[in-house]
């Protein structure tokens, strides 16, 4: 029915797509693996240039990217475990029970997606002042789960609707208890979702930057995106240095996300189509 | 309860092992939900209530400690201040802008990717690309392509033989916000095209053909056959894209810190420059809650018009 | 050991009554078939006796103890769902041995890693693995001990359902529709194979259905419920020979048994124009009605067809056939005698008869319809319920 004209024309313009969203990734490597000479030249440098690479072992050198990286990879960790240990439970009672309050937890969790980071940056910083949590990567973790389980406890809800009841009824009937139930039978067969919502969080606290900038002083404890932030504006890193940090930054979370983006995916829109 | 039942549930909390582990009160539900509500009230709703009070305060980052209560002077300041004024129109044609680029890019990318053709699943994947990549590094790589002398963007505007020579996009005032604008969308519009085309399954395939049939040409059958399943899809979206809007603060950041001359200020970054940048926190927490209003009273006006219109059709 | 008593038993959601005080005995190694329409509450007895719904009153005993407050795993009962409610996640061998994980259960099962081993080596101890490979082996079912649920077909999940069921060896048995979603052909031979297992297992067996098919063939008791009563408890024979009122007169049977409006008088009934000598049972059944008009209940093939008219013979026209194969159906309208109609709407004053072979009768041919009463049954035509002589008699 479709002529190949029609069809032809949609080709070109999911080329075109493609090249706009993966362009800017691709010229952040071509940036760093260019040569300083090339790098202010009058024609750019279109294709990376492979014996640049040397600029990759310097940036080790002269950067405390390592460190940054490191330090991001351990609040994206901590951020992820400790939003799904907390999400589990309420999602499960969120679908399963009926409960007074039960509105009100909804309309709590929902309400959280309003609030701007920025916003509470001060109190936070007066209450981890209080329970001796600055300057340290464990409370940034916990400053970074606030926003992300509300989020991932709405996603398994969602996933635990769609268990059939009469599973955990013969559950009960084996012998399970309420909490053997959970562990045992939901959540192994929600486990895609549950992948999913890891996925979310894990690059919640991989992106994270207000209370990275904030509520972490020491030099050592630096996020990438902080670290990565620092150079813009600044002028004594030579651009390709930066670009090299960004891509060491972004890589491996472009990589990471194709790997598992048909979960990711599912999960999300599984929150989002329904409503 | 009866006599005979408590006389039951004592047998069963008797016998040795099921009887104890099964049994459940009308309290589980709330041992359920009590660490994440314990957590949620000490990380997110504290910071909120004490933020609600610094509004009231004259507070420096300074000396926390000298905060004087001034009443509603902070928000009074905000109401009669032209600048802030204009925070709130540039907050809203970011947002709006925002919305409709995102959206309408989004839909485009959805259509195109919603037939089968080959490679459509790695097409899929890499078209979401963007909304993986952080957004510092979105930010730092933007900023480079916009460079004025030396970015890609000026280099092919000049290929394209336009005049205008080499512009500094982050530091003309009348550039800035576009150019973060067109960021923004960059890094967004993949998460509207997924659960776009994850609307689009729910197109039912027999009213696609009955409009065709009905000699409905392509417009039309996106009207009547596409349009309607997806739409409230495109409402929740709306709704979404305006709550981060309002919220986004990393990549505006990182670009512009709201400047030039603040063309680029919005709501939460006029928040941050004045508690962290003039150092007055009163003020901050003021900017503050006037965002959560805004934000709150979009979600209400969300959830009245869904309501209306599915109430409208029959739907509830 | 396992005989099932309920005392007053009764269940109500809110101001909805589910099941109004229900008294029941079923002995041990009873087939015990709940029938009735969706929504009469054999679903919800169902689930009371297996602790999933509690009681709002009454005692449930099962072998001498009494249960109703117990937990279900407490209740030596298994229970086999419409939908099989099989663990996705967990391989046949797994599914099966399941129910005999969890009474070693501990709680540091839970932790990774070790719970898995635990798990293990309680699923491969000679005792499990010897119970599991031969309930398998009983279902046929030995190839796919290592498959996932998933990929076996709706059969083949059904017969894994019994056996989880099975391995336990319980001495009860609840089945709620366990058949009904699977296609014809494959639910007569389950039906086949249910009935042998309760043959060889032994144990007391409770069987939801709205099949009256699977309830008359399966059972060895018929509970046939109604709005949250039960209508009639009793062999399936008696069910069907001897229905307790019209609504289990009209539920039982296909097509149902007709009801002729009549009155009784001196030994004979009279239907419409017609006067007919009653057989002596049902001539005293008949006298306990005195001058009120009765039911007179008949099944299709009790009932023939005859050219022209005759004494005792009620007059009509064909309505209707329908050809079966082996035997036609055919739609009589009565010319003076009215009938009774149900719920599901029989045409007033039409009665269905059931011939053998092809039925050469079209519609609009006048008939005579001949009446064997040796089976026939009579009701109170305001009550409902069936009329019997005395209560010396019928005790």
């Amino acid at each position: 029915m479709r002529s190949p004209a029609s069809h032809a024309v949609r080709m070109a313009l999911i080329m075109v797509l493609l090249s706009a969203a993966l362009f800017p990734i691709y010229w952040m490597v071509v940036t760093s693996l260019t040569s300083s000479a090339n790098l202010f030249a009058d024609r750019p440098q279109m294709l990376p240039d492979p014996s640049q690479a040397f600029n990759y072992a310097e940036t080790f050198a002269k950067t405390s990217v390592l460190l940054w990286l490191r330090n991001s990879a351990i609040v994206a960790v901590g951020t992820m475990v400790l939003s799904i240990l907390l999400a589990i439970l309420p999602a499960y009672a969120l679908s399963r029970f009926k409960f007074r309050g039960k509105g009100l937890l909804g309309f709590v969790l929902f309400a959280t997606q309003m609030l701007p980071e920025a916003m509470l940056v001060v109190p936070l910083y007066a209450i981890f002042a209080k329970l001796l949590l600055l300057d340290t990567l464990g409370g940034l973790i916990l400053a970074n789960a606030a926003f992300t389980v509300p989020v991932i406890t709405w996603i398994l809800k969602g996933a635990i609707d769609g268990v059939p009841i009469e599973i955990e009824e013969a559950a009960r009937i084996d012998g399970c208890s309420r909490i053997d139930i959970v562990l045992g039978i939901v959540l192994p067969v929600v486990a895609p979702t549950l992948a999913a919502a890891s996925v979310i969080a894990f690059f919640h606290g991989w992106n994270e930057y207000v209370f990275a900038q904030t509520l972490v002083l020491s030099q050592e404890l630096r996020t990438a995106s902080v670290g990565l932030a620092s150079f813009v504006g600044e002028l004594s890193t030579p651009i390709h240095t930066v670009m090299a940090i960004g891509v060491m930054y972004t890589l491996p979370a472009v990589a990471f996300y194709l790997m598992v983006q048909r979960y990711v995916v599912a999960g999300m829109t599984a929150g989002s189509v329904k409503g | 309860m009866t006599d005979a039942a408590k006389l039951g549930t004592a047998m069963a909390g008797r016998s040795p092992r099921s009887g104890g582990r099964d049994r459940e009160s009308r309290w589980t539900p709330y041992l359920f939900i009590a660490p994440v509500a314990l957590y949620l009230a000490v990380f997110q709703g504290y910071p909120l209530l004490s933020e609600f009070v610094l509004s009231f305060t004259q507070t420096s980052l300074l000396a926390p400690q000298d905060a004087r209560y001034v009443g509603l002077r902070n928000y009074r300041d905000l109401a009669t201040s032209s600048d802030f004024a204009s925070v709130l129109w540039i907050t809203a044609l970011y947002t709006v802008a925002c919305v409709v680029c995102a959206i309408a890019l989004g839909l485009g990318a959805a259509l195109l990717l919603d037939r089968p053709f080959r490679g459509r699943g790695l097409a899929r994947a890499l078209v979401t690309v963007p909304w993986a990549a952080p957004p510092v590094a979105v930010a730092t790589i933007f900023a480079w392509m916009l460079n004025a002398q030396y970015g890609i963007f000026n280099h092919v505007l000049k290929l394209m033989d336009f005049e205008i020579g080499y512009e500094s996009w982050l530091d003309n005032p009348k550039l800035a916000m576009p150019a973060i604008l067109f960021t923004t969308v960059w890094q967004i519009f993949p998460f509207a095209s997924v659960v776009l085309l994850a609307a689009l399954q729910g197109v039912s395939e027999e009213v696609r053909e009955a409009a065709t049939m009905d000699g409905a040409d392509r417009l039309s059958v996106f009207k009547v056959a596409v349009w309607p399943t997806i739409q409230p899809t495109v409402a929740l979206l709306a709704l979404f894209v305006t709550i981060w809007s309002l919220r986004r603060f990393d990549l505006i950041w990182v670009m512009t810190q709201g400047g030039p001359i603040g063309a680029t200020k919005t709501l939460v970054i006029e928040l941050y420059t004045r508690g962290f940048v003039t150092r007055e926190l009163g003020e901050a927490a003021a900017v503050g809650m006037i965002g959560l209003t805004i934000a709150l009273v979009v979600t209400f006006v969300y959830f009245w018009y869904t309501q209306r219109t599915e109430r409208a059709q029959g739907r509830r | 050991m396992a005989s099932i008593t309920l005392n007053h038993v009764a269940k109500h959601f809110g101001n909805k009554v589910a099941i109004s005080d229900i008294d029941m005995k079923v002995e041990d190694g009873e087939f015990l078939v709940l029938l009735g329409p969706s929504g009469c509450g054999k679903s919800t007895l169902l689930r009371m006796l297996a602790g999933l719904e509690t009681a709002t009153s009454g005692e449930i005993h099962v072998g001498g103890r009494r249960v109703d407050q117990l937990p279900p795993s407490a209740r030596d009962m298994a229970f086999v769902f419409q939908s099989y409610a099989l663990y996705p996640h967990m391989s046949v061998r797994r599914n099966i041995a399941f129910p005999l994980i969890m009474r070693q259960f501990k709680w540091w099962f839970h932790i990774p890693l070790l719970g898995g081993l635990a798990k293990r080596r309680i699923e491969r101890s000679p005792a499990v693995s010897e119970l599991v490979e031969k309930t398998a082996r009983t279902l046929s079912l030995t190839e796919m001990l290592d498959r996932y649920p998933r990929t076996l077909s709706g059969g083949q999940r059904q017969r894994v359902a019994l056996g989880r069921a099975m391995v336990r060896q319980p001495e009860v048995f609840l089945m709620d529709e366990p058949l009904s979603n699977l296609d014809a052909k494959l639910r007569s031979a389950m039906r086949a194979e249910i009935t042998r297992l309760h043959q060889r297992v032994g144990g007391t067996f409770v069987y939801v259905t709205h099949d009256q098919v699977e309830a008359m063939t399966m059972g060895t008791r018929i509970a046939l419920m109604r709005d949250g009563v039960i209508q009639q408890f009793g062999t399936p024979r008696e069910i069907y020979t001897s229905p307790a009122n019209t609504y289990v007169a009209r539920f039982i049977g296909t097509p149902p048994m007709n009801l002729i409006e009549g009155r009784v008088d001196a030994g004979m009934i009279k239907l419409g124009e017609a006067n007919l000598p009653l057989p002596q049972a049902l001539a005293a059944a008949g006298r306990e009605a005195g001058r009120d008009p009765v039911l007179l209940g008949i099944r299709p093939n009790a009932l023939t067809l005859a050219a022209s008219g005759g004494q005792g013979q009620l007059a009509g026209t064909v309505s209707l056939v329908e050809h079966v194969g082996a035997e036609s159906v055919v739609a009589v309208k009565l010319s003076h005698a009215a009938t009774a109609h149900d719920e599901e709407g029989a045409v007033a004053g039409e009665i269905m008869i059931t011939t053998q072979g092809y039925s050469e009768l079209k519609a609009g041919d006048p008939v005579s319809v001949v009446l064997d009463l040796s089976e026939a049954v009579l009701f109170s035509r305001s009550t409902g319920e069936q009329l019997r002589a005395g209560l010396a008699l019928a005790a």
